[in-house]
């Protein structure tokens, strides 16, 4: 009664399923994960091999270094894909001459809008009875002080419309004075504000946005411009729709815009030859170039870019791994989706930042063959037991799958991993159809990391995987979807007020964001529609009859990213539209989307040698 | 390390012993100097009976130690009390809030304090404050050594410190999440100020009164 260990190696995750062969019918004893050491298809992976066998032991009650009690390990041909992300921002706002100050103060004071001349406070006493004037407050005139100065102005019959301030004295400034005035605070190189130019600030009430500035037709009728005029400030009022207070400056040559920084090109070899397409035309642009020279034979970035070096890296990778020249690894596909960065607007006079356009783009390299063999060496030599390399992982996969209940062949499956997406469609004679494409977990973290600006790669793999809340009190919490559950016993102070994961009923981890709950649910959710289910739907049409994925039946999900709380439901909503059955596998009816590849290898070698069938 | 440590253990005890002795005696080498005298005058506490609890969610309760502006006028680095409270006071209403002052005579220690101001507080957060300086953002909800934000380095709190103090306070209030008031460390303000804050501890500690209920305080800032 042999025990057989398959072994799947994956770019994020070692599975073992470990299973006993017993007159003729194979019994599962256990299964386990650990994740893989060094990149797939290395001997640095034996130490995560290793561990995996040792903690599948562990669960039939063996020490963790009885490897003897294995007969024969099965590892599998692990897919030759590698993939990588990164990321170009390719637009920039550029403020010159200071023309306006577009950030969102938490507590901006008092509320309307104000017309008038800048003036420094220290000169108010030059300015002459009658004039229309906004005071510029630098961060050294203590708040009691400016409010007595504007007071006594209010007395002379200067009419001080409003206020730009350094410090976050906005709202103690106003509740001193005798007449409410609108007064933009926290305004950091206040310096920077030009003094004798007409200016305009406006605050909006709480909850509100402003009105006038955000409109070109009202910046007109403020500044008296002329059509020609008020073409030119369209980026401004841009700039500052959405904010609660704002202010714009008319000088003589200022103005906002938007640049397009050049992020170089990618070239695309095809049928139709070499398509070259700009970064800075946006993702739809480079996607269409891709589609256009399917099959692709090979892509490139232009060298010094952030795309060319992330293609080179890849070659330079799987180039070492496989010992091909690297003239010889081909990079066949490529994911690219537009992404929004917060970027510190340049000239910018209160630290403003705008969201920029940016493009995330993932690509893939394949080569042939691992050299699995090797690999198998080095784990025979360390464990003393019979290694094999048996299958193709995406027939493994199937089989694996198969054994999810409610499935039968036709059958296609979709193994959403970490470094690519890939699809595979078993005919009901046993033929398999594969593909492999770019972009998946690690391109969804790249996009949540740029549009939140997160450095720390481990909190975004959290955002990524774990549910949101809003910690109202020490006592309960608020979750995404607007429930609220009331905790026993209190919350840790630090997460008092903030946003946090939900880790587990009881364990949180505190998001320092300064952003609502709704917009991080938003951005979490569209990275990973925007990878998952473009790569589930461009996938599945690949491997699908005549290229149509409604002639697809069963569609199986797998792989760790489908151990996700929502992209399996993103795929299968989808996926219903065109009358296809969608789901999450459940791997012998008890492993869910894990293991798959690992239960494939054992049925595989049962079935040839054994001569034994099914579970 | 030690022999530094022991001679300064040395010191700050004869000079307790000599403060005791002398107690009697209307200034001490760590009262005010005249120099702060006009900053002494240029607030009023007044108290006008014991705190109640307040009901207003729109106030955050300041809670004062037992010597605070009254005994003490500056804290550990000069900072004048009637700045510190009219910073934390200016911050609380930046943010749009109302804030209230209670003089806690039960016991001089910044947590309890904190916890006291903020179950007094209509808001459930409460600020505490001792003469030195050293402060604490509280919630009614927490265990008295807990805290949403501790300031525990009496010698680096500023005028600027105590406005952010005041605000976050205003923001936890609101149910924002503000980000905390960035802490300083000077890892030599142990060594330098733990003799003189031992003093000024022991001299503070000396106005508890266990049988004297938080008093609610009218702050008067004078020009």
């Amino acid at each position: 009664m042999p025990v057989i260990a398959g072994v799947d190696i994956g770019n994020a995750t070692t599975e073992v399923a470990l299973a006993k062969v017993e007159e003729g019918k194979i019994e599962f004893l256990a299964s386990s994960l650990y994740q893989t050491t060094g990149i797939k298809g290395t001997p640095q992976n034996v130490k995560g091999v290793l561990m995996a066998l040792g903690l599948a032991l562990e669960k039939i009650g063996m020490e963790r270094k009885d490897f003897s009690e294995i007969d024969l390990i099965c590892i599998n041909e692990a897919a030759p894909v590698i993939g990588d992300v990164a990321m170009e921002t390719i637009t920039e706002t550029i403020v010159t001459e200071s023309t306006m100050i577009g950030h969102n103060p938490s507590t901006p004071g008092g509320v309307g809008i104000g017309v008038g001349k800048t003036w420094h406070i220290k000169d108010i006493d030059k300015v002459p009875p009658g004039e229309k004037v906004i005071l510029v407050i630098p961060g050294d005139w203590d708040y009691e002080k400016a409010a007595e100065v504007i007071n006594a102005a209010f007395d002379r019959g200067i009419e001080v419309e409003g206020a730009i301030c350094q410090k976050d004295d906005g709202v103690l400034i106003v509740n001193r004075l005798k007449k409410v005035i609108p007064i933009v605070d926290e305004v950091a190189s206040i310096e920077k504000v030009p003094l004798g130019m007409l200016c305009c600030v406006e605050v909006a009430p709480p909850g509100r946005v402003i009105e006038v500035l955000s409109n070109p037709y009202g910046v007109a009728t403020v500044f008296n411009l002329s059509p020609e005029e008020t073409k030119q400030v369209v980026p401004i009022t841009r700039a500052l729709i959405g904010n609660r207070s704002g202010v714009i400056i008319k000088t003589p040559a200022g103005e906002v815009k938007e640049r397009r920084i050049p992020a170089g090109a990618i070239y695309i070899d095809g049928p139709r030859g070499r398509i070259v397409v700009n970064v800075e035309d946006g993702a739809e642009a480079i996607m269409k170039a891709l589609a256009d020279s399917q099959p692709v034979r090979d892509i490139f970035g232009q060298p010094g870019t952030n795309v060319g070096g992330m293609m080179e890296r890849v070659r330079r990778t799987m180039s070492n791994l496989t010992g091909l020249p690297v003239s010889d690894v081909h990079i066949k596909d490529l994911l690219a989706v537009d992404v929004l960065v917060p970027q510190r607007i340049v000239g910018g006079i209160a630290g403003e930042f705008s969201n920029e356009h940016g493009v995330a783009i993932a690509v893939m390299v394949e080569a042939q063959k691992l050299p699995m063999q090797r690999l198998a060496e080095a784990i025979r030599e360390e464990t003393g037991v019979e290694v094999v390399v048996g299958g193709v992982e995406a027939e493994m996969a199937v089989r694996g799958a198969l054994t999810t209940p409610g499935t039968k062949r036709p059958i296609a499956i979709l193994d959403l991993g970490a470094g690519s997406t890939d699809a595979s469609f078993m005919k009901e004679n046993g033929d398999i159809e594969l593909i492999h494409l770019a972009g998946a977990g690690n391109m969804v973290n790249t996009i949540i990391a740029s549009e939140l600006a997160i450095e720390d790669m481990e909190l975004v793999e959290s955002i990524k995987r774990y549910p949101l809340c809003k910690v109202e009190s020490p006592f309960h919490i608020r979750h995404e979807d607007g429930k609220v559950s009331f905790l026993d016993t209190p919350l840790s102070p630090n997460l008092f007020g903030r946003l946090a994961l939900m880790v587990t009923d009881d364990l949180f981890i505190p998001l320092d964001l300064d952003l609502p709950l709704e917009r991080v649910r938003e951005i979490r959710r569209r990275a990973k529609r925007e990878v998952f289910v473009t790569n589930a739907l461009r996938a599945l049409e690949k491997v699908s009859p005549a290229g149509n994925v409604r002639l697809l039946e069963y569609v199986v999900l797998v792989g760790g990213s489908a151990l996700d709380f929502e992209i399996p439901a993103m795929i299968t909503d989808t996926l219903a539209r065109f009358g296809v059955v969608a789901g999450k596998a459940n791997i012998r009816g008890s492993e869910g989307p894990r293991n798959a590849v690992a239960t494939g290898l054992v049925l595989a070698y049962a079935e040839k040698f054994l001569n034994v069938k099914g579970v | 390390m030690v022999a530094i440590n022991e001679e300064l253990v040395r010191k700050v005890v004869a000079e307790v012993l000599a403060e005791v002795l002398s107690e009697r005696k209307a200034s001490s080498t760590f009262s005010a100097p005249s120099a702060t005298s006009s900053q002494v005058a240029n607030m009023k506490l007044v108290e006008v009976g014991p705190a109640k609890k307040g009901t207003d969610p729109r106030e955050v309760v300041i809670g004062i130690s037992p010597g605070f502006g009254t005994v003490f006028h500056e804290t550990i680095v000069g900072v004048p009390h009637s700045e510190v409270l009219r910073q934390v006071i200016a911050g609380i209403e930046e943010e749009g809030l109302k804030a209230r002052v209670v003089k806690v005579y039960p016991l001089c220690d910044v947590g309890f304090i904190g916890k006291i101001a903020a179950n007094l507080s209509g808001s459930g957060v409460g600020i505490g404050i001792l003469s030195r300086g050293t402060a604490v953002i509280h919630h009614k909800d927490l265990p008295p050594l807990g805290n949403l934000e501790l300031f525990p380095q009496a010698p680096l709190l500023d005028a600027e410190v105590f406005r952010s103090i005041g605000r976050n306070a205003a923001k936890y209030a609101k149910g924002e999440h503000p980000t905390p008031v960035p802490t300083r460390n000077d890892p030599m303000a142990r060594p330098r100020y733990q003799g003189l804050a031992a003093l000024l501890h022991n001299k503070e500690a000396r106005y508890v009164d266990e049988s004297k209920p938080p008093m609610e305080v009218k702050v008067e800032f004078l020009k």
